[in-house]
């Protein structure tokens, strides 16, 4: 048996953020009480289902069709994929079958230390449908309710190419498009919220083989992590089958989470015929080449450009401006940041270090964080100019960072001003040296290390205001009189 | 005063001067409405809904606004939603729903002062006009009553209104009101609002307008007619003022010209009651100030199959939030799957399943080129075919349905696809372009209509030449079948 290699395509779901639904001036913001974001359009009433088009989801879609580096229809029409279930209250879902918004793209991915472009099928804009809430699992509950707030929420689905040949590459390209989509402001892609869902296509073939091996389709993948996992398994399954002879059925399986492996679900609509036809009710749009252009103009600098630029411009090593422009909040905190205080290293240092881990330990991103970067950047120019010492900015930056209060404001309420003036050291080195007649002899007598204890009481003397580095000076100057 | 009997033009200029005229109307209607119920003409009919619309009127009136359509009685096909009001579609599906909001145009005319009389029965869902699929019952024909009315033209030809409304997907507005003897206006496609319209097949359909007689369509268009940017697929055309269009002279334009579809006797299913009538009404065009010329149209007899499959299709997918979930009628079931089938089995007509059934089918993978995209193309070569002709002529010349309104007994039409109803009146809805039937008496003294199709958003070329055909032929309202019943005399 040759080498096995993995072929992997995804099928990405995104919620947009705009404030209304697809087709209804319902809001669209996630988590309310069921049913409360509903009307007459969105359940699909008799005689209410006249769409009416949500231009900022339209133009959402450009944008992020543009982003993938997608050809862009010269027409918008919108078709409609008929089938029923308890979540789709029209019986039919609005959708792009015949001629997606975006076609032919890519995103680039650093695989293996190399850049590798994966193609971008399609993308295409649709309305999300509502969904069932179960007493328990789907097959044992007695009965199950639906609730209507998603549906018409707009969805943008991406299907790539199957150019991805390992779980690893998948979680990279799953990343990649949520911090391109990120950076676009156009959806906030949380996958444990359900704002970016992926199914994910899955075979295996002999190395060197151009042929596609038998697929299944992989869902319920509910983070990165699980993605990975997903694909992983399914990989190894596939492989242990073929190795063993048999033979790779196509079928949709169920990825569970707890028991870490991917099930067969019942393949009873496997084959629907969705019976798609255009959309009576929402006649083709022109997409005019001005409206592009004002859209392709409107598109931010992408993450990929950022990390290069923040190389190229801050010096930064490769590691920080990967961190730093994973997302458009954090690049841009740090780039405020550096306008406050113009010393690239060290703001990278801060950032990363300390002010990185303060939000993950509190499980918060940087775009609730009450520090501002005008704040941060206050706070490095104290300690650069040692009017704190670094170990106090650690202390200041976590009060920042649980109050929001100006560094200033704390290291004054505080006292924690640093004593730097020699004049006021002085009084206290010189009671210190008369208080401790055993060390200085044992620093005399060649125990050098003997003036940490020193230092460290004048540290204690001083309440810890004391610039550590001048009184370890002036005390070495008195000792060696 | 007698409500029904007047032009609604003319009592809303009396109502107008004297708002207390209409105190007497909701009494009136009472009465006589209960008597129409052996005609089963109307699905709902709220004595107390008619009072409180006429006491708002006249606070109106009194309060000094001018209201051009003030006390003009309406009665709305059952697909138009009403607040508060149940609204059937004329089927088990929707027997005991209440619709949130009203539609557009219902709106537009109570804005202009007209009162909604009832809910009118009809075939359900809107869908033809001959078969006997109303959940209700049929509506009988005020002329013999034991042949079909169609929808809402009956409550017109009764004189229990001055106006209706019914939907047009393929003609059925048309239909109904060249059987019951009244007119009715398809108007272009966009023209007038389908928001809170119940329809089956969304790109054919336009709200239809029916009325006695040329000047209260006038004013029920100049209504209802309108951008909604709630209906994506409204015009953004400007409404002309129809009234004076309608007026104005011809000046150094010489007589409409009007192109007569060539073959129009050639149809199979005509029966000699229409040919006589229609043969006859053209030989007096041209004493009206009607230029006739026969022109080849090849592909308009095709348009009532490329309809057939088109609405079929629309039809499957339009009507499948009728699922039990959410609202209406539901039949139980022990799995979702199980009840979606019995709702649909039990809550649709079987008329309206093997319609759905044929949609379905006609989408398929396997036939979708085949038929659908094929009816399309040909849609499209009906109305080039129209259009062009359109550039030399101001109309085109039709009768409106080769046959007078069918038995009911023997609906011998009513489940054949393409429906052969259907065969004049589907090519303006394909086309979007905007049609009128003019109601004329045949030799026996049945309803029969001429059908005039002008340019898109020429309606007033339809009203002109209608106002035309008025002036030498009185309308006739004899209602003998009615009366003879006891249905709704006076």
């Amino acid at each position: 048996m040759n080498e096995l290699e993995t072929v992997v395509g995804l099928e990405v779901h995104v919620e947009l953020l705009t404030q209304t639904k697809l087709f209804c001036g319902c809001s669209a913001a996630f988590g309310a009480e069921p049913n409360t974001q509903v009307c007459a359009v969105c359940l699909g009433l008799p005689g209410e289902t006249l769409p009416r088009l949500n231009q900022q989801a339209l133009e959402f879609a450009i944008k992020a069709a543009l982003a993938l580096n997608c050809s862009i229809a010269g027409e918008v029409s919108f078709d409609r994929k008929n089938y029923f279930y308890a979540d789709l209250p029209k019986g039919y879902q609005i959708s792009q079958f015949f001629q997606p918004i975006g076609t032919r793209g890519y995103v680039e991915i650093q695989s293996a230390g190399e850049i590798k472009p994966i193609g971008i099928h399609q993308l295409h804009l649709e309305e999300d449908t509502g969904k069932l809430l179960h007493v328990g699992d789907i097959l044992s509950s007695p009965f199950s309710r639906v609730d209507f707030n998603r549906a018409g929420v707009p969805l943008i689905e991406i299907v790539s190419e199957p150019d991805l040949r390992s779980a690893e590459e998948a979680r990279l390209f799953l990343q990649k498009l949520r911090s391109i989509l990120r950076y676009l402001d156009v959806s906030d892609c949380k996958m444990e919220e359900g704002s970016m869902r992926c199914d994910a296509n899955v075979s295996v073939r002999p190395r060197g083989s151009s042929a596609l091996g038998k697929k299944t389709e992989l869902k319920n993948m509910n983070s990165f992590r699980s993605v990975y996992k997903g694909i992983e398994y399914e990989v190894q399954r596939q492989s242990r089958l073929l190795q063993e002879g048999g033979e790779v059925l196509p079928e949709t399986r169920h990825w569970d989470e707890g028991a870490e492996l991917t099930r067969a679900m019942r393949s009873k609509f496997l084959s629907a015929n969705y019976r798609c036809f255009p959309d009576p009710n929402l006649p083709p749009l022109l997409t005019s080449r001005e409206r592009l252009n004002a859209l392709q103009e409107a598109i931010p600098e992408l993450p990929d450009a950022r990390l290069e630029r923040f190389v190229r411009e801050y010096s930064l090593p490769r590691y920080d401006a990967e961190i730093l422009t994973a997302t458009r909040e954090l690049a841009d905190f740090y780039e405020n940041t550096l306008a406050v205080f113009p010393v690239p290293k060290a703001v990278s240092n801060w950032t990363m270090g300390e002010l990185l881990g303060l939000l993950n330990e509190a499980g918060q991103e940087i775009g609730t964080c009450k520090i501002t970067p005008t704040d941060l950047g206050e706070l490095l120019k104290m300690v650069q100019e040692e009017m704190i010492s670094r170990n106090m900015g650690k202390a200041v930056l976590e009060e920042m960072f649980a109050s929001g209060e100006k560094p200033g404001v704390i290291v004054e309420k505080k006292g924690l001003v640093q004593i730097s003036d020699e004049g006021a050291l002085a009084e206290i080195i010189a009671r210190v040296i008369d208080q401790n007649p055993k060390s200085v002899e044992d620093y005399r007598g060649g125990k050098k290390k003997a003036v940490g204890f020193l230092v460290g009481q004048v540290m204690k003397e001083t309440r810890g205001k004391a610039n550590p580095q001048l009184v370890n000076e002036m005390l070495k100057k008195q000792l060696e009189v | 005063m007698n409500y029904p009997d007047t032009p609604a033009h003319q009592l809303a200029a009396r109502v107008q001067e004297k708002p207390d005229l209409l105190d007497q109307m909701p009494g009136d209607y009472a009465v006589l409405c209960s008597k129409s119920q052996n005609l089963q003409i109307f699905i709902s009919f709220e004595p107390q809904a008619i009072f409180q619309e006429v006491s708002t009127i006249k606070q109106r009136l009194l309060a000094g606004k001018s209201l051009p359509l003030a006390g003009a009685t309406v009665a709305l096909g059952d697909n138009f939603c009403t607040a508060g009001l149940v609204t059937t579609c004329a089927s088990r599906m929707l027997s005991s729903y209440e619709p949130p909001l009203t539609a557009r145009a219902v709106d537009a005319l109570r804005v202009q002062g007209s009162v909604i009389i009832g809910k009118a029965n009809m075939e359900e869902f809107g869908l033809g006009s001959t078969g006997n699929s109303s959940h209700y019952g049929a509506a009988k024909n005020p002329w013999d009553p034991d042949r079909t009315a169609g929808c809402g033209a009956a409550a017109a030809a009764a004189t229990l209104v001055s106006l209706a409304l019914g939907t047009d997907s393929c003609g059925e507005a048309r239909q109904a009101a060249s059987y019951c003897g009244v007119l009715a206006l398809k108007p272009s496609y966009g023209r007038i609002s389908r928001r809170g319209v119940i329809e089956y097949a969304p790109s054919l359909t336009q709200p239809g307008l029916m009325a006695r007689n040329t000047r209260d369509l006038v004013l029920a268009l100049e209504a209802t007619a309108g951008e909604d940017p709630g209906d994506p697929t409204s015009l953004k055309l400007l409404v002309p003022g129809y009234f004076s269009r309608v007026h104005e002279g011809r000046k150094g334009k010489g007589p409409l010209k009007v192109a007569l579809l060539e073959d129009w006797d050639a149809v199979p299913t005509l029966e000699t009651e229409v040919r006589e009538a229609f043969q006859a009404q053209l030989d007096d065009l041209p004493k009206a100030g009607l230029e006739v010329e026969a022109v080849s149209l090849p592909s308009f007899q095709e348009s009532s199959l490329a309809a057939a499959v088109i609405s079929a299709v629309e039809a499957f997918s339009n009507l499948a939030n009728y699922d039990g979930v959410r609202f209406g009628y539901r039949a139980e079931g022990p799995s979702l799957q199980e009840m979606y089938t019995a709702t649909r089995t039990s809550g649709f007509s079987s008329k309206l399943k093997q319609f759905i059934t044929f949609g379905a089918l006609v989408s398929s993978e396997k036939y979708y080129t085949s038929y659908f995209v094929k009816s399309q193309k040909m849609r499209t070569r009906i109305a080039r075919e129209l259009e062009s002709c359109l550039e030399e002529y101001d109309l085109v010349l039709t009768p409106t349905v080769p046959f007078t309104a069918p038995r009911l007994e023997r609906p011998r039409v009513a489940w054949q696809l393409p429906d052969p109803a259907h065969f004049f009146t589907a090519a303006a809805n394909l086309s979007g372009l905007p049609a009128l039937t003019f109601p004329l008496l045949s030799p026996s003294g049945l309803p029969v209509g001429l059908q005039f199709i002008a340019r898109f958003g020429d309606e007033a070329a339809l009203l002109k030449a209608a106002l035309l055909l008025e002036k030498k032929n009185p309308l006739q309202f004899p209602q003998p079948g009615f009366k003879d019943q006891g249905g709704c005399g006076r």
